[in-house]
This record gives C-alpha cells, sequence and structure tokens, in this order.
C-alpha cells in the first residue's frame, strides 16, 4: 500500500515509529468488540521523499523550531518560512538553493551534529509544509525539480484562510483638512524648520540633534503621555518622520501612515505591499511626496497629501535575494537608496541608487563591489566576481550639500568568515565594510576608508555616517560593530582618530596613525568549523540604533552593547547561487562589565575621550537623540524610555512603555509646543537575539508596536 | 616645636614603617570578584544552559582564598576550576575548586598561586567555570577582576 500523497507528515512521522500499522477496524457492532479489536498488519511503503520529510519534521522541531516556529510561521528570531513569502522567494528554483542556503547557515548556533542526509530531510520537510507533495524520489543535493511546479493544494488550502491584503489606500484622507500642506524644498531640507523632523536622523548631517529647548533639565521630570497610537504588528524599527505638524509613520509590512501630531488621529493609510511583517526603518519627504523603500526592493512615492502612490521603481531583483530594510534620504533633488541581501553568488552585485526624485527615473547607481579590471578588483583574492558577494548599504546614509557628497557605510564581505569565502586575511575586498564618499552629481567615488579590511566575525562598519564641523574641520564619524568610534576628515577620507567605546579583543593593534586594524593570530588563521572567541558580538558593540551629536557640548552620544560570542565558519559551495552567511554562533554576558548588556557612552568629538558612561543590564534598542534642552532620550529592552542630562548621563525622567522600546525618538513642534515621539516594536536580528538568549530574566510583551507621543503638562 | 634630627629621623622611620605595613596590610587584602553567567548559548540552548553565580577572591601573599555561591544550574555541578584564558578567551585548568553535587551551592577553595598566576590574577587572565552533569564542557563562567 502507498500512502497518499496528502498524508500529513506528522502522520508519517507516527507510521515510523512503528514498523507496522495496527489498523482499528471501525466498530460497527457492540463495545464489547471494539474492547478486543482485530488488528492487521500492514508495512508501510513510504517514498523516499516520504521518508525525508518525516525524518525532517523531528530534525526541524528540534533544530529549528525555536526560532521559524513549530508550523514554520516565523518568530522574532527567524523568518516565516512557508506561504506566498517563502515560495516567492525560493519556488522559481529547484530546492538546491535552499539546500545550500540552509547548510551553510542553519542552526545559527551550530550544526556540526547535522549530516548532509539530515539537510536533504529538512528540505524536504519545509517543502513538504509548504505543499510540494507530487514527489516521492528522495530529493538529492541535485535535484532537477522545480518547487513551485510541485506544490498542489495543500499550501493552498493552508494560504486560503488568511483574508487578502490590503492594497494601496486603505484610509482615505487628506492632510490639507488638518494644516495646508506646503511642498518640501532643497532648502527646507537644508535648514529644517525648528519643529519639523523631516527625515530620518532630523537633517542631511544626521546630527539626530533638535533645538528645541521646551523640555529641558529643570521640567523633563514633569514629561506626560499626550497620545499613544497602536501601529501594525511585525518586525519594526520605525524611524517617524514629521513635517508642519504631521507625523508619517512607517509599520512593518510597508504601510505608512499620516497621522495629525497634535491628537494622533489617522489621516491616511497606504498598503504598497508586499503585505508581509518584515521592517523597514526609515521613509523621506520631498516636494509633494513621501518616499518609502519596500522590503522587496521596490521605491514608491505617495502623495504626502492623500497617500495616493505616484511613481514606483523596482530598483534590484527580489528574486535574486536583493531586498531593503532601511529607506531612502533625498539629496539635491535625488532619492538616495540602498540595498541589502547581496549574500547570494550570483552575477549582480550591491550598489546604491540614485533616483530623479520627482519621476523615479534611476539616475546612476554605485556598485560597492570592486569587479576584476576595476579599481580595487585585485582586493578580492582573484575570486570570479560572481564569488565576490557583501557590500550591503543596509543603513541610509547622510549628505553634505556643499561638498555634494553623500556618506554611505558598507557591510562587510559575504560569507562571514575569510576561509567561508575562499579568501584569506589579506584579501580585503573593496570597498566592504567601509565609508563611501559619493559624489550626488555623477555616482561617482570620490574617496573611501575601509574600516575593518576583510572582516572576519560578522562585524560591519555599516552604520550611520555624522557629520560634525569642528573649526575649520569638517569631519564624518562613524561607529562599527566593533564598538570604535571612527574621526575621518570628510572631505579627504584621511583617519582623523578612534576610540574604543566598549570591550574589543579582535584586534591586537590599532596604529594611531593610520587607523589600520591588526586581528589576533587565532582570528587570522581561523579554519573552518574551529571556534573563535571575540568581543563584541554580532550584536554590535553598536548597530543600527543610531548615535546622535550634541551641538552645544561637542558630545558624541552612542547607544551601545555589551556582549561577546563565539564563531565558528561553515564551508559554503563554491557554485552560482550559493554563497550566505555561513557561521554557527554562539553568545555570552561581555567580561568585566557585571552583566551590564546596555550602555549609552558620550564622547568629546575633539579629545575622542570618554566624558560620561550609563550602563545597565538590559540592552538599548532605540538609537540616541539629544536636544538643546540638554537632554539624551533613549529607550531599551525592559521597556523603559529614559531622559539623560547630556552633560552628566544622570536619568532625569523615565517611564515605561506596553513592550520593548525600539526605533528612533523625534521630537518636534506644534504651535510652538514641543513634543517627544517614540515608538515601541518588537522583531530584529542580532541586537535582539543575542539579549534573548542572554539576559532571559527580561520579560516583554511579544506584541505592542506602537508610537508614543510625550510633552510638558499645560 | 621645631623638630630636631633624632626626632625627625625617628618620626620619619616611624611614619616610613607604618607606610609599609599599611602597604603590606593593602596587598595582603588584595580582593577580586567573579560574576558568574551561562557559557556561550544559542536559542536553542538557552534553556538548558542556565544558571548565576558570584565568587570573591583573596589574595594573601600567594595565597588565594575562594568563596562564592552559585544557583540556578540546568543540572547537578560536577567540577569547577580556575582557567588561565585573557577576557573571552578560553584557556586551560590551572586549578581545582570544591563544588557540592547540586544545581546551588558555595565554590570555595584554598589555593597556592605561583608568581605566574598571580600576574594572571591581576591581568584578569583567570577565569572560573563550573560543569555540570548536562554541560561538561562547562555551564557558568566568570573572569576574575579586581574589585573596585
Amino acid at each position: 500500500m502507498k500512502i497518499t500523497t496528502i498524508i500529513s507528515s506528522k502522520a508519517i512521522r507516527r507510521t515510523l515509529l512503528i514498523s507496522s500499522i495496527t489498523v482499528v477496524l471501525a466498530a460497527c457492532g457492540s463495545e464489547q468488540e471494539s474492547a478486543a479489536p482485530a488488528t492487521t498488519s500492514a508495512v508501510a511503503e513510504l517514498t523516499g521523499f516520504e521518508t525525508q520529510v518525516a525524518q525532517g519534521a523531528d530534525l526541524f522541531a528540534t533544530n529549528c523550531a525555536a526560532c521559524h516556529g513549530t508550523n514554520l510561521e516565523g518568530t522574532t528570531l527567524g523568518p516565516i518560512l512557508s506561504g506566498n513569502t517563502f515560495l516567492q522567494r525560493w519556488g522559481s528554483g529547484t530546492p538546491t538553493p535552499l539546500l545550500n542556503s540552509i547548510q551553510t547557515n542553519m542552526p545559527p548556533g551550530g550544526g556540526s551534529s547535522l549530516t548532509a542526509d539530515d539537510y536533504l530531510s529538512l528540505t524536504a520537510h519545509i517543502l513538504s509544509e509548504n505543499g510540494m507533495d507530487t514527489v516521492t524520489e528522495s530529493l538529492t543535493a541535485s535535484s532537477d525539480l522545480v518547487i513551485q511546479d510541485n506544490v498542489s493544494a495543500i499550501a493552498a488550502r493552508r494560504q486560503r484562510p488568511a483574508p487578502p491584503a490590503p492594497e494601496g489606500v486603505t484610509v482615505a484622507g487628506n492632510v490639507d483638512d488638518f494644516v495646508p500642506f506646503v511642498p518640501v524644498t532643497d532648502a527646507i531640507l537644508e535648514n529644517p524648520a525648528d519643529g519639523d523632523w523631516p527625515m530620518h536622523r532630523r537633517t542631511y548631517d544626521a546630527n539626530s540633534y533638535s533645538p528645541l529647548d521646551e523640555i529641558n533639565t529643570e521640567n523633563v521630570g514633569q514629561l506626560k503621555l499626550e497620545w499613544v497610537w497602536n501601529m501594525h504588528e511585525g518586525d519594526s524599527e520605525p524611524a517617524p518622520l514629521v513635517y508642519n505638524g504631521i507625523i508619517y509613520l512607517i509599520n512593518p509590512g510597508n504601510v505608512i501612515q499620516a497621522l495629525d501630531g497634535k491628537t494622533g488621529e489617522l489621516i491616511w493609510e497606504n498598503w504598497a505591499g508586499p503585505a508581509n511583517r518584515q521592517d523597514m526603518r526609515n521613509i523621506a519627504i520631498y516636494g509633494d511626496n513621501i518616499i518609502q523603500a519596500t522590503t522587496d526592493a521596490r521605491v514608491i512615492a505617495l502623495d504626502a497629501r492623500t497617500g495616493q502612490q505616484v511613481w514606483e521603481t523596482e530598483i534590484a531583483e527580489f528574486s535574486k535575494g536583493f531586498h531593503n530594510s532601511s529607506g531612502p534620504i533625498v539629496a539635491d533633488g535625488k532619492v538616495i537608496q540602498g540595498l541589502a541581501g547581496c549574500w547570494y553568488y550570483i552575477p549582480e552585485d550591491c550598489y546604491i541608487s540614485a533616483l530623479d526624485a520627482n519621476t523615479g527615473e534611476t539616475q546612476w547607481q554605485f556598485e560597492t563591489i570592486a569587479e576584476m579590471g576595476q579599481p580595487g578588483g585585485d582586493t578580492w583574492g582573484g575570486l570570479d566576481d560572481v564569488f565576490r558577494a557583501g557590500g550591503e548599504t543596509w543603513i541610509t546614509g547622510s549628505y553634505d550639500p556643499e561638498l555634494k557628497l553623500t556618506y554611505w557605510g558598507t557591510a562587510q564581505q559575504k560569507p562571514w568568515v575569510p576561509v567561508s569565502r575562499g579568501m584569506t586575511i589579506d584579501d580585503v575586498g573593496l570597498y566592504t565594510n567601509s565609508t563611501v564618499a559619493v559624489n550626488t552629481d555623477t555616482g561617482e567615488l570620490d574617496w573611501f576608508f575601509q574600516h575593518v579590511p576583510a572582516e572576519a566575525l560578522d562585524l560591519d562598519e555599516v552604520f550611520e555616517r555624522v557629520l560634525v564641523n569642528r573649526g575649520d574641520e569638517k569631519l564624518v564619524f562613524s561607529l562599527g560593530k566593533y564598538g570604535i568610534l571612527w574621526k575621518n576628515d570628510r572631505v579627504s577620507g584621511e583617519f582623523k582618530g578612534y576610540k574604543e567605546t566598549v570591550f574589543q579583543n579582535a584586534f591586537t593593534n590599532i596604529d594611531p596613525d593610520t587607523g589600520e586594524v591588526t586581528y589576533r593570530e587565532d582570528i587570522q588563521n581561523a579554519g573552518l568549523n574551529e571556534w573563535t572567541s571575540a568581543c563584541p558580538s554580532s550584536a554590535g558593540g553598536k548597530d543600527w540604533h543610531s548615535m546622535t551629536y550634541h551641538q552645544p557640548s561637542g558630545t558624541m552620544i552612542a547607544p551601545l552593547s555589551q556582549t561577546c560570542l563565539e564563531n565558528a565558519a561553515r564551508e559554503v559551495a563554491m557554485v552560482q547561487g550559493s554563497g550566505g552567511m555561513a557561521a554557527s554562533r554562539k553568545f555570552f554576558e561581555m567580561p568585566g562589565t557585571d552583566g551590564n548588556l546596555g550602555k549609552i557612552g558620550a564622547y568629546n568629538v575633539d579629545t575622542m575621550e570618554e566624558v560620561w558612561s550609563h550602563e545597565q543590564r538590559a540592552s538599548f534598542h532605540t538609537g540616541t537623540i539629544s536636544t538643546a534642552g540638554d537632554l539624551v532620550f533613549a529607550g531599551d529592552l525592559d521597556r523603559e524610555f529614559k531622559a539623560f542630562d547630556v552633560n552628566t548621563g544622570e536619568v532625569l525622567w523615565k517611564t515605561r512603555l506596553g513592550t520593548v522600546v525600539q526605533g528612533h525618538p523625534v521630537s518636534f513642534a506644534i504651535d510652538g509646543k514641543q513634543y517627544i515621539a517614540v515608538t515601541s516594536a518588537n522583531g530584529g536580528t542580532s541586537p535582539r537575539a543575542v539579549p534573548d538568549v542572554i539576559a532571559t530574566e527580561i520579560i516583554y510583551p511579544r506584541w505592542g508596536n506602537a508610537i508614543y507621543v510625550f510633552s510638558l503638562p499645560e | 616645636m621645631k623638630l630636631g634630627r633624632k626626632t625627625f629621623s625617628i618620626t620619619y622611620t616611624f611614619i616610613l614603617v607604618a607606610s609599609l605595613f599599611i602597604s603590606v596590610a593593602a596587598q595582603a587584602q588584595e580582593t577580586y570578584r567573579a560574576r558568574l553567567s551561562p557559557m556561550p548559548t544559542t536559542p536553542q540552548t538557552k534553556d538548558t544552559i542556565t544558571g548565576e553565580g558570584e565568587v570573591f577572591l583573596t589574595l594573601n601573599g600567594n595565597t588565594l582564598s575562594v568563596s562564592g555561591n552559585y544557583s540556578g544550574m540546568s543540572s547537578v555541578a560536577t567540577m569547577a576550576h580556575i582557567h588561565n584564558g585573557p577576557p573571552a578567551q578560553p584557556g586551560p585548568v590551572v586549578a581545582q575548586l570544591v563544588v557540592p553535587a547540586s544545581t546551588a551551592g558555595e565554590v570555595t577553595a584554598e589555593l597556592e598561586l605561583s608568581d605566574e598566576l598571580i600576574e594572571a590574577l591581576k591581568n584578569n587572565s583567570l577565569y572560573i567555570q563550573i560543569h555540570s552533569e548536562t554541560n561538561a564542557p562547562g555551564e557558568l563562567r566568570g573572569w576574575v577582576f579586581a574589585r573596585n
């Protein structure tokens, strides 16, 4: 007897657990008959695929379900592995890329006990759960079937109960009914009104500094909640944008809302799709439009008054793994947009795009990976171009209108460890893990500075570039996962200094004159499956939570994190379509911190010395902002939103929100009254996953995305 | 009163001896502390590598007194050691500690350290590790730092 192809994996697993199937005959007769049922024995002839599915179900429960959910529904620690999102990503190909991705990257904590057959079984289980049930032969590493051609009704039935996702404008309204909309000009963005926060870090220099001072060190203790608005659920790290009293808010799933900043009333809502639970950190405003990047690598302009779509441009192919998690900056009439998901071995590389802000037409692209024959192309160990991966620009850059340069950080090479990518510690891989200064007129590279060449621990330097003027000096500051605050001249890129903000033991030397780093010898020579222990961890000494430059005191205040990791490289097949991250990781408290994961550090930008620090058990999950009221605001894992004295670090006020305080605070004013807004949110990668495994005593709701707005009492 | 040479000399000698005594006493009372926390974990293992602890170490000459406690381990302790390795870098066992066969209890030892290990102690290059039945490679760990 061949088991029908619609048998569930649980049923198959039960079948495997016994050597024969006991068939309970229907009790057509009396209860006495059922007390002594007749049995018959039948050996289940499972197909090779079904056997893999059954074995894979057990392996998945043991190794994968903690992050991806028992039913592949995803959690905050791992993405959903079923349904439309999954099939869009993997359905058009054979199982091999999926198999390679799993084998190369999963589970993050180490897969040494999983055999090649186990990975095939896991792949079979995931495909079966996604409705692939017409296959009988065992999967192999070279199975040539196309996934979506073998998916039948089961996957469709699982998806049917979900209501169709909304599309386009779902709540109609007009900002003009609240306040007359004034088109946003270059001049407005170069010098915003004090009460506005019209881009992700308020100003082109990414200072995250508000000149408002109604709320100050004397009265911040009186802050009260003005209103709260629940946001859509999903992964969320948002930076609200405030212009002329209206809050434009990016929600998970590519949903934007316009809210009256004074009352919290919804004006309009637009679903650009895809309707998922994925994260987008920021949006932009220019002319008459709100401009958003989507999680499937499109850029869309919406009418800021009504939310109606104006134009749309696909900047990269989502089906090839490209996507976005951060939005654009508009500089000199161009929408400058980064790109993420560039870790596969494919001919296409990562790039920064510039689009005409009025039409969406592509103006230029700057590729962050140097190919053979190009300047810097000889820094990839002679690898064929198809195997040069990484260099994502997953955090939005900044802009100097006078120099016409936009400053971006780039992520590290992929896979994470040199031995996995067929390279050595000497193959620096331009222009990864660098600051790149790109001319906004031409898209040409003006200069670059590679902070950590040949990166080896998944510690990238991709985060915000903060522009600071000190006397005649034009400077750019950055702070990457190694926790090193870098100071460079932003005209030439020249190295000007550094400061270690948290304990690091990855480098044995940092040249004080050049900034050149020397990796510890065991990190330099790490082989496949060899564990290397280092600090900080991939949660970063600093991560995506941006720092603020407080202009009056000349202080840079950064949200920092203190954890460490053990890292082991995995082997990656040098074949097209392969690639990925390819490392196992484990995490632990940073020695010498007394278990304090969270740190806010303040640094004098002239001397680079630490002015003050605040350490606590809960990690911080917002960027820091500073104000002319001499305050710094930040929020943490334990749901606390705090105001610090910018000069001393003293906590002057705190309150507790519904769940983790995550995103970017902003300050704005309406009719002369100052407000402080911050989001609570869930989701995220290493900065959330690492504290979750170390500070397990910190409990918070796994829902509760919202924006909270505070002000002083009348 | 103006101090004469002899008075000054006696006074000076007394102050010198007192200073040396205080200095030696201070040296003899060098105290250190280790915060014990779970060995490296993942989302898959965080519920099976658990616990916490705090250990105080006092150095008198070459004698190191170890006294502390731990709790919340996932299974009973099997052994405990001092290892030699810089912060966040595992290293070899250099001394044995005493722990009960329990998921919670006291960590104790009275050790004679070599000059080399005293140097390691002062350089934050010693750490304490407690092993358990289900986590034989170690369940709790903490580097030793001078107390402020």
